[in-house]
């Protein structure tokens, strides 16, 4: 087994995944260094939604490896990549995925209260982000009650709120119009680069990719025509992938 | 034939659910047929075959309300994007669930004629030796059978159709996360019924109280009185069912007070938000619960059965029938949170979380209906044994 290298924070190694026959993903390798955005970008049934839930501990590979922070992710109990995610990881769903019932305040404070932080603080936080994301005068509302753009932005805040140390966006501005989705990937690229937060965008649009600072890019659940920056070229990696 | 592979297609469970329609109606057919037995039997004294028939009313409510909830919850039933794409939408959906339910009724009232013909001994009554249910010896009509037999599929199917009436939108997972359920309860206000229901309970155990003082015997021992507190029984029913909701969503709301951890604000605003789906069986149980209460305590003791073994299938088909939608509503609700609990497992919540956010909610229904049920038997019965 290889150690991975010390400056990436996230990094997976050959990562097999076929849940129903048909290969998701098919040996894709990758290092993601602090503090950095990179793009994951291919067309729709490319593998990224499968890489990101691999990568954020919420499916477990067939074969292959995942390290976070210097700790292998792929071996550990279903409970401790359910708190891995609940304290390091961020993640923000196409559509939202806000919970219905609870208004937008609680909804972006809602990491913070599953980690134990007390109702007052955590809904004093909320209102700040909220704030910070422009959505601040819909606090109260529930998010029926949103535009497709506004509840992106919570999603958002709810994903940053705990200031995670990576942060998976799986197609932020999927349903967003291009203005509203420029501005939505401004403040997260923001936001993410002033408290140094990892994030990794799903993207299949080339103009949303322009924003991180690096892009792999992902066909048929391979890894394809990336930047040489080569940093992890020994043998024994899959023949599919190509280093980084 | 679409219609009926899409039908057939589906889980199992919900293959059971329509089973238990198709059995509650046979249980129903059966008692409207003894009724009609009794009447034919005696027809000199309607005086008596009458109750026998109203006692059936209470069945055949309960029997509809649960083909109800069956077709609500159904999951063929519900629009889907992909049906509406190719033209079969909400208005389809709808007539094909009302069709099914007509059918599943009928198919009920059938097999209970035959099982009804069949302890007879045939249309002619040859059995010797039967119970005057049964009416030997007399032809029995078919026409006047066949009526009764088509109440239940008639009444259950337009409650269907009426139920199922207001437009509704295909719920994917987006559309469900981004609050667009079918249900018109994502601007959070309570439902509307808590006053009502809360006056026709005063209302209902008013006039039992009323009737009582003026020395009416419960039914059916005093012929004179026994109307009006039959009425108070019924009023205080129906506004528990009527109230079911408003108080579900009272609980919610006082679950979640104060400054909340996750599991509170959760179970509570899950609780408001299921408000509707939940609290109309849970009344309607609640009221079940209560008048099994009340005639455990009145005749409980003297042990008399008044309408012979019609009192013991129609109370059973009640008890069952208002346990099934009520189990049902509850399944129904947490289908309809899959995509909540979908969300929540990504931000990284535990499942032991949402297993004490369902707890909790059935622990503060339980609190605040079990003494309410005990309250409404307990002042129901008082007048009367006083």
């Amino acid at each position: 087994m290889v150690a991975p290298p010390d400056n990436d924070v996230l990094w997976a190694r050959s990562l097999h995944y076929s849940p129903h026959g048909s290969p998701a993903l098919d040996g894709v390798s990758l290092g993601v260094r602090e503090g950095e955005i990179l793009a994951v970008q291919g067309p729709r049934g490319c593998g990224k939604t499968t890489l990101l839930r691999c990568l954020s501990g919420q499916l477990v590979p067939e074969r292959g490896e995942i390290w976070f922070a210097g700790a292998e992710v792929h071996t550990l109990s279903a409970r401790r990549r359910e708190q891995l995610r609940r304290d390091r990881f961020g993640w923000i769903d196409p559509a939202g995925a806000l919970v219905p019932e609870l208004t937008v305040w609680e909804n972006a404070a809602l990491p913070l209260l599953l980690r134990g932080t007390p109702h007052r603080a955590a809904l004093a936080a909320a209102t700040d982000w909220l704030e910070r994301l422009d959505v601040g005068p819909c606090a109260r509302q529930r998010p029926g009650a949103l535009s497709p753009a506004q509840r992106q932005r919570v999603a958002a805040a709810r994903a940053l709120i705990s200031v995670p140390t990576v942060v998976f966006a799986d197609e932020p501005t999927a349903t967003l119009h291009r203005a509203e989705g420029a501005q939505m990937l401004r403040t997260l690229t923001t936001a993410a680069r002033s408290h140094r937060i990892t994030v990794i965008l799903a993207t299949h649009q080339p103009e949303v990719a322009a924003v991180a600072d690096r892009t792999i890019e992902l066909l048929d659940g391979r890894r394809v025509g990336s930047g040489q920056l080569g940093d992890e070229t020994e043998e024994g990696r899959d023949a599919c992938s190509l280093s980084v | 034939m679409f219609a009926l592979r899409l039908i057939l297609g589906t889980h199992p469970l919900v293959l059971l659910r329509r089973l238990l329609v198709v059995v509650a109606a046979t249980g129903v057919g059966l008692l409207l047929l003894c009724a009609l037995g009794y009447a034919v039997a005696h027809p000199g004294r309607p005086s008596a075959s009458l109750p026998r028939l109203l006692w059936c009313a209470l069945p055949l409510a309960a029997a509809a309300h649960f083909a109800v909830a069956v077709a609500r919850a159904d999951p063929v039933t519900r629009p889907r994007a992909g049906l509406s794409a190719v033209g079969l939408g909400s208005g389809r959906l709808s007539g094909l669930a009302t069709a099914w339910t007509a059918f599943c009724c009928t198919v009920g009232s059938a097999l209970a004629l035959l099982v009804y013909l069949q302890l007879r001994g045939g249309p002619a009554g040859r059995a010797a030796g039967a119970s005057e249910l049964l009416a030997p010896g007399r032809q029995l009509p078919l026409p006047a059978a066949l009526t009764l037999l088509a109440l239940l599929p008639a009444v259950a199917s337009v409650a269907v159709a009426v139920s199922l009436r207001s437009p509704r939108r295909p719920a994917g997972r987006s559309g469900a996360r981004a609050g667009g359920t079918e249900e018109a309860a994502d601007d959070g206000t309570p439902p509307a019924g808590l006053p009502w229901g809360v006056a026709l309970l005063g209302a209902g155990l008013a006039a039992g109280a009323y009737t009582a003082r003026t020395g009416a015997a419960p039914p059916p021992a005093g012929p004179a009185g026994s109307l009006g507190v039959l009425a108070g029984w019924l009023l205080s029913a129906a506004g528990l069912a009527v109230a079911g909701p408003g108080l579900a969503h009272l609980c919610g709301r006082l679950l979640q007070a104060g400054s909340p951890g996750p599991a509170r604000l959760l179970a509570g605003r899950g609780l408001m938000e299921q408000a509707r789906r939940v609290g109309r069986p849970l009344g309607v149980a609640c009221a079940v619960a209560a008048a099994t209460l009340a005639a455990a305590t009145l005749y409980g003791s003297s042990g008399a059965v008044s309408l012979g073994p019609m009192t013991g299938l129609g109370a059973g088909l009640v008890v069952a029938c208002t346990a099934a939608t009520l189990l049902t509503a509850a399944l129904e609700t947490r289908r309809a949170r899959l995509d909540t609990r979908d969300a929540l497992l990504e931000l990284g919540a535990t499942a032991a979380l949402l297993r004490t956010a369902v707890a909790l909610r059935a622990l503060v229904l339980l609190a605040v209906f079990a003494p309410l049920t005990w309250a409404v038997a307990a002042l129901t019965v008082l007048p009367l044994t006083r």
